[in-house]
């Protein structure tokens, strides 16, 4: 067991050593850029990886959280800009638009750049809470849960396209100021920007991989896959569900924070259905059981996209393409690449992977008390 | 010792990215020499093919590509060719941003030419601000901007109200209903029609706006009902467009006594409703693909030669073709070495040519386009007849509505 979590702790640290050296190698703001963009969707699939991998938790609207980090980041980055099209009153520019003549009080606070950005982790992990409160306490599982995410994310959508006044509307918010703490300028090309990322993507990721070797963790496993047995030890499984959605939604308000950093501004699409859709996407491609697999999804998936419809010769069929190799992975490789690979290891290094096979030991998981069922 | 040295070394690569960004004019100059280099001159085209406004872009994308395809043919310009550079953003502004990047900081272009909606305009501005590239815009658009790094070839609110309103008012009369799609567009608009209806002494009844993609009007046609205004001014845009018209007939309201009267009502939305949905409402825009001059004969020749004999063009696809001919004249001027962004901004500044609209400008204060606004009604037959051209054509004031600001070449003044 302990020699199993070091070498996972040895992977997972390699591919984060990784991702941190890329600025040695490549010095192009356009690059940098773009991979700072695919590694904040990867701290977006860890934080899906935690709640639908880990506990069973089939968030479809984890594009919430992510939202609602990206407009916190960027109200306040947005009273930090030299009012261009507004004049001195220091008013955003929108508001000008719609005739509003003093700031909401909601804003308020986000002239303080630290509230802007506590509230992008804090705004989207009270709103979890709430939210979970309402849907595990009221027992409410499966089909359901991925129903009442997805419905409340297209409801703050319509909200935040609707409210223009205080919001940009379909718009946005553009036109935002650079990200500066403690005299440091994060440009959205620069390595300054893409170190910030990668910090956050490993630190992500060794904090989610810590609340999964847990206790807590364990206890969220045993709840994706046996929730009723594990209320009848005696844990409060709705708390520990309300946990691990708020943990969850908190890591992907930290990236919807950092993506408002790399794209300069925040759309009501960073909230859509199909960003959404496309993170659950990204795990399933990836392996949802496994952060790292999830991650790795997400940077391989967007990457591809990225690169599919650059090229000439898929510019018409890239879509096209995207969805065929969804539906082979899903097909053949039910748990993914991280299953794949796993898999892949077992054959041809028998005994390291029934050391480390994390497929493996989470299929037993998977299938003891399956076994078991029907003698109960 | 060896972590002191990468840490100076992190440090000098951090420093280094900091002064590539902090001095755009040194960054542009190393880049310009690669731009000129092979003979080539490589512009990006970023028009959606995919996603839910493809249908409107992919005509976008088909008017640029024709453009540069007439250049290359006779003889690019000054014997280089255009190479461009076509991206699908996807209908999606996190898309649209991340290919601007690639096309202005990967491909080095020395400018774009795309977008359709404000919202993907907006998504692209800071990659074009930052690094001091062009982008072409060619929707017409609510005003209200000045950035140095955008040619608007579209019309301003002054533009498309500036002769409608009044005529509208003088055929029809003074009770106004306003209807819009519930984004910064239509609001801007409106903004301007109820000043200017203030002028005029005329009313307006109801003010309303629904949600984009809203497609369930019967409240709205019942309160036109209700209401009787002698003009409805719409400002709907997309497949609300289409759902209008079509449940304005089906209730048998008549376009003779309550006309609608658009501005964004194209040959696109007409072929999409329908006709017969459409006929007896009025637009204004600078351009109708019935429009009688030679240069517009050829522009929709060559147009249905390209791409198909059942194609329309529009009053967004038109400014795409003569802003890549602008783009052409303005270069032509520059040596080879000398094509830089701010260099062809510089050189379009004035820039004239017979648009099929006819005789179009560059205003060197706030880089939009002189027009020539018309007036038409749409017939059954899915085009328009013109019933109106402005006396002469229009310059463009983005700021009109708002008598305190002026956009100069020095940016936004106010006094």
């Amino acid at each position: 067991m302990s020699r199993r979590t070091a070498v996972q702790i040895a992977v997972y640290g390699i591919v984060c050593l990784a991702i941190l050296l890329v600025p040695t190698f490549y010095d192009d703001a356009f690059v940098l850029n773009k991979y700072s963009r695919y590694l904040v969707l990867g701290i977006l699939a860890i934080a899906l990886s935690l709640s639908w991998g880990y506990t069973g938790i089939l968030n479809l609207g984890q594009a919430t959280s992510f939202g609602l980090g990206s407009y916190c980041m960027a109200m306040g980055l947005k009273l930090r800009t030299v009012p261009v099209h507004t004049g001195s009153a220091g008013l955003p520019d929108f508001m000008v638009w719609n005739n509003v003549d003093k700031l909401p009080w909601f804003w308020e606070p986000f002239n303080s750049m630290t509230f802007a950005i506590f509230a992008g982790i804090a705004v989207p992990v009270i709103f979890a809470v709430l939210l979970g409160w309402f849907i595990f306490r009221g027992r409410v599982t499966g089909v359901y849960v991925a129903i009442i995410t997805l419905a409340v994310l297209v409801v703050v959508n319509l909200l935040i396209i609707d409210q223009q006044r205080f919001t940009g509307g379909f718009n946005g918010i553009t036109d935002l100021a650079q990200l500066e703490i403690f005299g440091l300028t994060f440009d959205a090309y620069g390595s300054s920007s893409y170190y910030l990322i990668a910090v956050s993507l490993t630190f992500s990721l060794f904090f989610a991989l810590a609340i999964t070797k847990s206790k807590a963790g364990l206890i969220l496993q045993a709840i994706r896959d046996q929730e009723n047995r594990v209320r009848y030890f005696g844990y409060d499984v709705a708390t520990f569900k309300m946990f691990s959605f708020a943990v969850s939604a908190g890591i992907a308000g930290l990236a919807g924070m950092l993506y408002t950093i790399v794209m300069e501004f925040a759309s009501p699409t960073f909230l859509g259905v199909p960003l959404s859709l496309a993170i659950v996407i990204w795990c399933a491609v990836g392996g949802r059981q496994s952060l790292l697999g999830a991650m790795l999804g997400a940077i391989v998936v967007t990457g591809m996209q990225g690169a599919l419809s650059e090229s000439e010769t898929f510019l018409d069929t890239w879509t096209l393409i995207m969805g065929f190799l969804f539906v082979v992975v899903v097909l053949f490789l039910p748990k993914g690449l991280a299953g794949a690979a796993e898999m892949l290891l077992d054959r041809i290094w028998p005994s390291a992977g029934n050391g480390n096979g994390r497929a493996n030991k989470s299929t037993s998981r998977n299938t003891l008390p399956r076994k078991t069922e029907p003698a109960e | 010792m060896t972590v002191k040295r990468r840490t100076f070394l992190k440090g000098t690569v951090a420093a280094g990215a900091f002064a590539a960004t902090g001095f755009p004019h040194i960054w542009i100059k190393d880049s310009s020499l690669a731009r000129a280099a092979e003979g080539e001159i490589k512009v990006g085209v970023l028009f959606s093919l995919t996603g839910t406004t493809a249908i409107v872009e992919e005509s976008l994308n088909k008017a640029t590509v024709m453009a540069i395809e007439e250049i290359n043919d006779q003889g690019g310009i000054n014997g280089m060719k255009i190479v461009p550079v076509i991206e699908d953003p996807a209908s999606d502004p996190a898309t649209f941003a991340e290919k601007a990047r690639k096309l202005v900081l990967g491909d080095k272009c020395v400018s774009v030419f795309g977008s359709y909606t404000s919202a993907s305009r907006k998504a692209v501005l800071p990659v074009f601000e930052k690094r001091n590239n062009l982008y072409f815009y060619p929707t017409l658009y609510e005003g209200r901007e000045c950035s140095k790094n955008v040619i608007y070839t579209g019309a301003v609110p002054n533009q498309q109200q500036d002769e409608f309103v009044p005529w509208l008012v003088e055929k029809f009369g003074k009770r106004w209903s306003l209807i819009g799609s519930n984004y910064i567009y239509p609001k801007e608009e409106n903004n301007y029609c109820k000043k200017l209806l203030a002028g005029l002494g005329a009313e307006v009844v109801n003010e309303e706006y629904v949600p984009l993609g809203h497609s369930e009007f019967s409240s709205v046609i019942n309160k036109f009902q209700s209401d009787k205004p002698d003009v409805i001014f719409s400002t709907v845009v997309g497949d609300s467009v289409v759902a209008l018209h079509r449940q304005y007939r089906a209730d048998g309201l008549d376009p003779e006594k309550m006309p609608m009267a658009s501005l964004t009502t194209s040959e696109n939305e007409v072929a999409a409703m329908g006709g017969d949905a459409a006929a007896g409402h009025f637009t204004s825009a600078p351009y109708f693909m019935v429009w009688d001059s030679p240069e517009n004969v050829k522009f929709v020749d060559a147009y249905r030669k390209r791409w198909g004999a059942d194609k329309v063009t529009h009053f967004v696809s038109e400014p795409c073709y003569f802003q890549v001919h602008l783009f052409k004249q303005a270069v032509e001027k520059l040596a080879p070495s000398d094509i830089t962004p701010p260099n062809i901004r510089e050189a379009i500044k004035g820039e004239e040519m017979i648009a099929p609209q006819g005789k179009v400008r560059i205003e060197k204060k706030n880089l939009h386009t002189w027009l020539w606004p018309k007036i038409g009604v749409a017939k059954s037959d899915g085009q328009f007849e013109i019933l109106k051209q402005s006396a002469d054509w229009l310059e463009p004031v983005p700021y009109k509505a708002y008598e305190n600001q002026d956009c100069t070449e020095e940016g936004l003044k106010e006094s």
